[in-house]
């Protein structure tokens, strides 16, 4: 991999770093309503994965979405004001942190974990049925591994051999509860043996190994090979939500053992040790700073929704007329 | 007007609606080779192929997600549940996804999907094989629900509900695929939201749906004998509920029975009669009745479980209470 894509790969994983430390600043401003689910120390899966895909491929995230949000397209504007629920989200700010949709991006997020994994399956068979030269990436974490919800959608896309890539992304959290305690098998990748699919766990910190598998099984699942399950070993470095009670789960030395394999240190260090020059990124990640400051600016000016606006789509209207 | 059974006229529906949009196909467990439970969509898988008529796993949590994904993407899923009991396993994805994903694509997105189904008791099926479960999707913003109760009805209303952009919760019952009745030759629609007057009468509007429009019927046509006219109003869509046409009955009869299959509390029913408290109280000659079945599960057999659910002597019996 040539130095100039793994700086492109940084400065993809740098905007989702400081927009997370965005978004969660305006979550204890409570400027961000609802649940927030921080997403530091997990960027190398956004940016691998989503970050490659072209605006008609489909990725359907979960309850901690901004980041695969922006990585897969949807504009920094469009996403964060659906947080702070403002007219300009690309819910109309309707759906908030958790939930929103953004159909010209082709990107689709929920709060119900393990929810997203059979809606894959409408998308993967429309995509097949209408021969179109699309994917759908579904990312889940360690926690919906567990649900029905996975094994089916997992059964169904494999006996019909649907383009779909399942990226579980093993924070190795679920909440509270440890994928170690609460995941029967050791790797959730052993599970895609049960449907006929190939084991594939892989360094959800190391962006050009995310980067490089992505590309790999994207590129056959355009070739008619899919479905795909990919587990990216990760690790959720903040709490399940701001201010979760994490001592009751997890010790900071457990924490601050991952720090080291953070994946933009990783990322940064290789960077200098091909002779990137310190003061390029640093003026990439000040830049950065800048244009988030103007994004959180004009954010604060967005008008609400009203009630008519929030309340207009529920139904298409009903018609007498025969059609 | 040919005779055909309820069944049959499904598969017209189906048939039609397959023929028209190459977008519309069937998904559910033994909808191609076997054509389904009840039959009806026998022969179509040869007729339009498995890209239209797809059997799939026992996997209605994925089946439902299907439907979400398909129908985003342009195609127009009907997604069969074979039991309504088993309706329970694909909630998520009709409560919390189909039923709120146009809202918060704040109107990009349509889900023009059934989630078409069939529930009731009448064929000896025991607790979790033959309940009603339609209130739960009443309650549900985002939703339209449909009952039928005809042959003409159900082809009518199935076609609709193929084209209408919502999600359309269709709900059939077991014990009517194979009754008869009328349906035309050519080529037509029932509205969604708009209920039938399947018998017209004076003294007392008796409001049932589905397999209950059958007894109410019956338990008319005893009580005419007896000097009682009664008007039976087939609402047909729960959601929606064409509130004008119960409450216009209602205010010339100026009394209402409201029969239904489920428990009436929490139900549909008492949705009913407050309509007919709001717009018809000063009218009424009687409280509204509401007659439903035990709150039970449904038990085993042929005879206890007609005991729980109402039949026509159960009707007459409230009828008759309201005459007196």
């Amino acid at each position: 991999m040539n130095g100039n894509l793994l700086e492109k790969l940084y400065g993809d994983m740098l905007l989702l770093r400081r927009f997370d430390e965005l978004c969660l600043a305006l979550k204890l401003k409570d400027l961000i309503y609802s649940g927030y689910h921080p997403y530091e120390g997990q960027e190398a899966v956004a940016v691998g994965f989503c970050g490659l895909l072209k605006q008609d491929d489909v990725v359907l995230s979960t309850h901690r979405p901004h980041c695969h949000a922006v990585a897969k397209g949807c504009s920094l504007e469009s996403v964060l004001t659906e947080m702070m629920g403002r007219q300009t989200g690309c819910s109309g700010g309707l759906g908030g942190g958790m939930q929103y949709l953004d159909p010209g991006n082709n990107f689709f997020c929920g709060s119900i974990v393990g929810s997203n994994l059979p809606i894959a399956t409408g998308f993967g068979l429309a995509i097949k049925q209408q021969q179109m030269d699309r994917v759908c990436v579904c990312l889940f974490g360690d926690g919906a591994s567990n649900t029905g919800a996975f094994h089916e959608a997992l059964n169904l896309a494999a006996i019909w051999k649907l383009p779909i890539l399942f990226v579980c992304e093993n924070n190795q959290y679920a909440e509270a509860m440890p994928a170690k305690e609460f995941v029967a098998c050791e790797r959730i990748s052993m599970r895609a043996r049960g449907y006929g699919l190939e084991e594939i766990s892989i360094d959800g910190n190391d962006v050009e190994e995310t980067r490089r598998i992505a590309t790999a099984l994207v590129e056959r699942i355009r070739k008619g090979e899919g479905p795909f399950l990919v587990e990216a070993l990760t690790y959720r470095i903040r709490g399940h939500y701001v201010g979760d009670p994490e001592a009751t789960y997890r010790t900071r030395e457990e924490v601050e053992s991952w720090r080291p394999k953070d994946p933009l240190k990783r990322a940064r260090e290789k960077l200098l040790q091909q002779g990137c020059a310190e003061t390029a990124l640093d003026g990439a990640d000040h830049a950065i700073q800048e244009r988030l400051k103007t994004l959180q600016e004009w954010a604060l000016k967005q008008e609400f929704p009203t009630l008519e606006q929030s309340i207009d789509h529920v139904y298409i209207p009903l018609t007498r007329e025969m059609r | 007007m040919a005779t055909v059974t309820f069944g049959e006229a499904i598969r017209q529906a189906y048939r039609e609606e397959m023929t028209r949009d190459r977008n519309v196909f069937l998904i559910g467990e033994d909808v191609g080779r076997w054509g389904s439970l009840y039959r009806s969509s026998k022969g179509l898988l040869e007729e339009f192929g498995p890209a239209q008529i797809k059997d799939a796993p026992i996997s209605e949590a994925a089946l439902g997600g299907c439907g979400v994904g398909s129908a985003i993407m342009g195609m127009r899923p009907i997604v069969e549940i074979m039991y309504i009991d088993f309706i329970t396993i694909a909630m998520d994805q009709i409560v919390n996804h189909a039923a709120k994903w146009r809202q918060l694509s704040n109107g990009k997105v349509k889900l023009p999907i059934v989630f078409k189904t069939q529930g009731g008791a009448g064929r000896r099926n025991s607790s979790q094989h033959s309940q009603s479960f339609e209130n739960w999707f009443v309650n549900v913003p985002g939703l339209i629900v449909v009952m039928p109760s005809t042959p003409y009805d159900v082809k009518g209303l199935l076609k609709s509900a193929i084209r209408d952009d919502n999600p359309v919760v269709f709900i059939e019952h077991k014990a009517l695929y194979f009754e008869k009745g009328e349906v035309p030759e050519n080529e037509y629609l029932i509205p969604l939201g708009v209920a039938d007057v399947k018998r017209a009468g004076t003294d007392v509007t008796i409001v049932a749906t589905s397999w209950m429009v059958l007894f109410a019927l019956k338990a008319a046509e005893k009580l005419q004998a007896s000097g009682i006219s009664c008007e039976v109003v087939d609402p047909r869509t729960l959601w929606p509920l064409d509130k004008d046409t119960i409450a216009a009955s209602v205010n010339k009869t100026g009394r209402c029975l409201v029969v239904t299959e489920a428990p009436v509390e929490g139900g549909w029913s008492g949705e009913a009669a407050a309509v007919v408290q709001e717009n018809c109280f000063g009218r009424l000659k009687k409280p509204v009745k509401r007659l439903g079945s035990i709150r039970s599960g449904i038990p085993y057999g042929p005879v206890l479980e007609r005991q729980v659910v109402p039949n026509e002597n159960s009707i007459m019996e409230a009828v008759q209470e309201l005459m007196r």
